[in-house]
């Protein structure tokens, strides 16, 4: 995993500690793990995702229209991520 | 005891399954099960019209023969491999079509169903074309939805059209609602191999249980609250609590004090809930059969401290629908830079004109005989109800995202049940502008008034 995407993941893990449901684990969550179904958040908190995207990475979701399976796992939001902004830290 | 409700998630139960199914399992190859609900889908598109013409057929041109149903059935094979064209070709399309894809799917039902306001029912066979398109159209507006989605995000590619058809005619039963929503949602929980095979039948085989054991507590609310007399009446040796339903108590108030008319209110909920998870649980049960461990339609939403939760567990597929057409799009796009107005408005398109929109094209009797009066008489209360739900849960999620950034506090149990309470009280409430029967909103109001001590 580059520097890179791995201070993203660091990032990432701890806006869904705050928004995550009590008492499951989210550092230990693989980068494969879904986040819904392992209970971790519900289909609801991808609001709070797109809100973090959009004001984190500056992704423009009007233009790109939401993917439910790109919020799927944390792995698939890095490679969202990376798509749409490589070049931000 | 939640051990052995977890039982699909113990180790040593799916060993067992495994070692008992262990044959089928491994000949139940994803592709040949996809090939079981394909033909499954085939015969249901065939039955499917037929039953439609001949529920239609009072006033409709479409006779309801056999004959009819193979030419319907082939019309709504080609409109639907169309669809599949198009999807494939997404990227293709002019850029209005690739922008607004639902926008125009939704369009082409309107302008059928403008045209046939418009003609003559003498018209030919152009028209009986028209009339079955119009006729299966809202079944299918959803799925096809789904579909399009899935080309906007170029996942249609590599799909065969046959697979389509698994969701598109779904052999594991459904509503408007796709259960299970489209080839997408379907693949992503398919099973890949025996033992993921087994975990999905196994959460499968818990649902169909459940769904029984909630059929037999139907069926005592039945003859114990409701008074109807059925085995569990009858085993109760006709005692009943004789709570008038709902729908009975707003065409007839005076039946009943205010005190029975609250405890009604809740066991209407309660009943609800029950039917809900009966068909849901049977429905998901059957796709996990099938190996696509999909979650489930109802999850304890009579468990829900926020009126927000309630609403994501009570019907999870019609959520579904209203968050992937209507909230997200207009949340992405809409006051981007003003949040409250933001979520307001996505939550209004959702959950008050989505919610709308989907009872509407429900009504496609009514629409294509252009009967506008019963669709008023139908739905006009029904404007209330989705207005009272959409601010709950406007506020109920505005909540939520304030409080999203703090640690949640430990309720007690007293704390939780009051917030319980609380939804129930809410979901009781709004549920009196939601009864079938075309009851008139003043009635209803009226009943609401008298129920709070108001008149």
């Amino acid at each position: 995993m580059s520097e890179k995407r791995e201070q993203r993941r660091q990032g990432l893990v701890r806006f869904l500690r705050d928004i995550q449901k009590a008492g499951l684990p989210v550092d230990r969550l693989g980068d494969t793990d879904e986040l819904i179904a392992s209970g971790l958040i519900d289909s609801l908190a991808i609001l709070e995702i797109v809100l973090y995207l959009e004001q984190t990475y500056g992704i423009d979701f009007s233009v790109l229209g939401i993917d439910r399976d790109e919020f799927s796992t944390i792995g698939n939001i890095l490679d969202l991520i990376e798509r749409q902004k490589p070049e931000v830290n | 005891m939640i051990r052995l409700l977890q039982f699909h998630e113990n180790s040593k139960v799916i060993s067992g399954w495994l070692a008992l199914a262990g044959p089928a399992l491994k000949w139940l190859t994803p592709a040949r099960r996809r090939t079981i609900l394909i033909a499954g889908a085939l015969w249901i598109a065939l039955k499917r019209p037929l039953k439609q013409m001949t529920k239609a057929h009072v006033w409709s041109e479409v006779p309801p023969d056999l004959i009819t149903a193979i030419v319907v059935t082939i019309i709504i094979f080609a409109f639907l491999w169309f669809c599949y064209w198009l999807a494939l070709k997404f990227t293709s399309m002019p850029s209005f079509i690739r922008r607004n894809p639902q926008l125009c799917l939704h369009a082409f039902f309107w302008i059928i169903l403008v045209v046939l306001w418009n003609t003559s029912p003498e018209g030919g066979i152009w028209r009986v074309v028209l009339v079955v398109l119009a006729i299966n159209l809202p079944f299918l507006l959803w799925r096809l939805g789904y579909m399009l989605i899935s080309a906007k995000h170029n996942k249609v590619a590599g799909t065969r059209f046959w697979e389509h058809l698994m969701y598109l005619a779904p052999v594991y039963g459904g509503t408007n609602t796709p259960y299970g929503k489209g080839l997408d949602f379907l693949s992503r929980h398919e099973a890949k191999d025996e033992e993921a095979l087994a975990r999905s039948q196994l959460a499968g085989i818990k649902l169909l249980i459940l769904a029984v054991l909630w059929q037999g507590v139907r069926l005592i609310m039945d003859g114990l609250v409701f008074g109807i007399n059925n085995p569990a009446n009858q085993v109760l040796g006709g005692f009943t609590l004789a709570v008038p339903r709902l729908g009975q108590l707003l065409k007839q108030p005076e039946i009943a004090s205010i005190g029975t008319a609250w405890v009604s209110l809740y066991c209407e909920l309660i009943y609800n809930v029950l039917n809900l998870a009966v068909r849901g649980h049977q429905i998901i049960g059957i796709l996990r059969l099938s190996g696509f461990y999909v979650f489930r339609n109802t999850y304890k939403p009579l468990l829900a401290e926020t009126i927000v939760e309630f609403w994501n567990r009570y019907y999870y597929y019609f959520k579904e629908i209203m968050a992937d057409f209507f909230f997200f799009p207009t949340f992405v796009s809409w006051f981007r830079k003003h949040f409250v107005l933001r979520l307001f408005s996505a939550v209004f398109m959702a959950a008050f004109f989505g919610n709308m929109y989907y009872h509407l094209i429900r009504l496609k009797y009514q629409l294509i005989q252009a009967d506008f009066n019963a669709i008023w008489l139908t739905l006009h209360a029904r404007l209330f109800y989705c207005f009272l739900l959409s601010l709950g849960i406007f506020i109920s999620m505005l909540r939520e995202h304030r409080r999203g950034r703090k640690p949640r506090p430990r309720r007690g149990l007293m704390q939780r049940g009051l917030s319980i309470f609380g939804v129930w009280t809410f979901f009781a409430i709004i549920n009196i502008w939601n009864q079938k029967g075309g009851i008139p909103f003043v009635q209803v109001t009226k009943f609401f008034l008298r129920l709070i001590g108001i008149i």
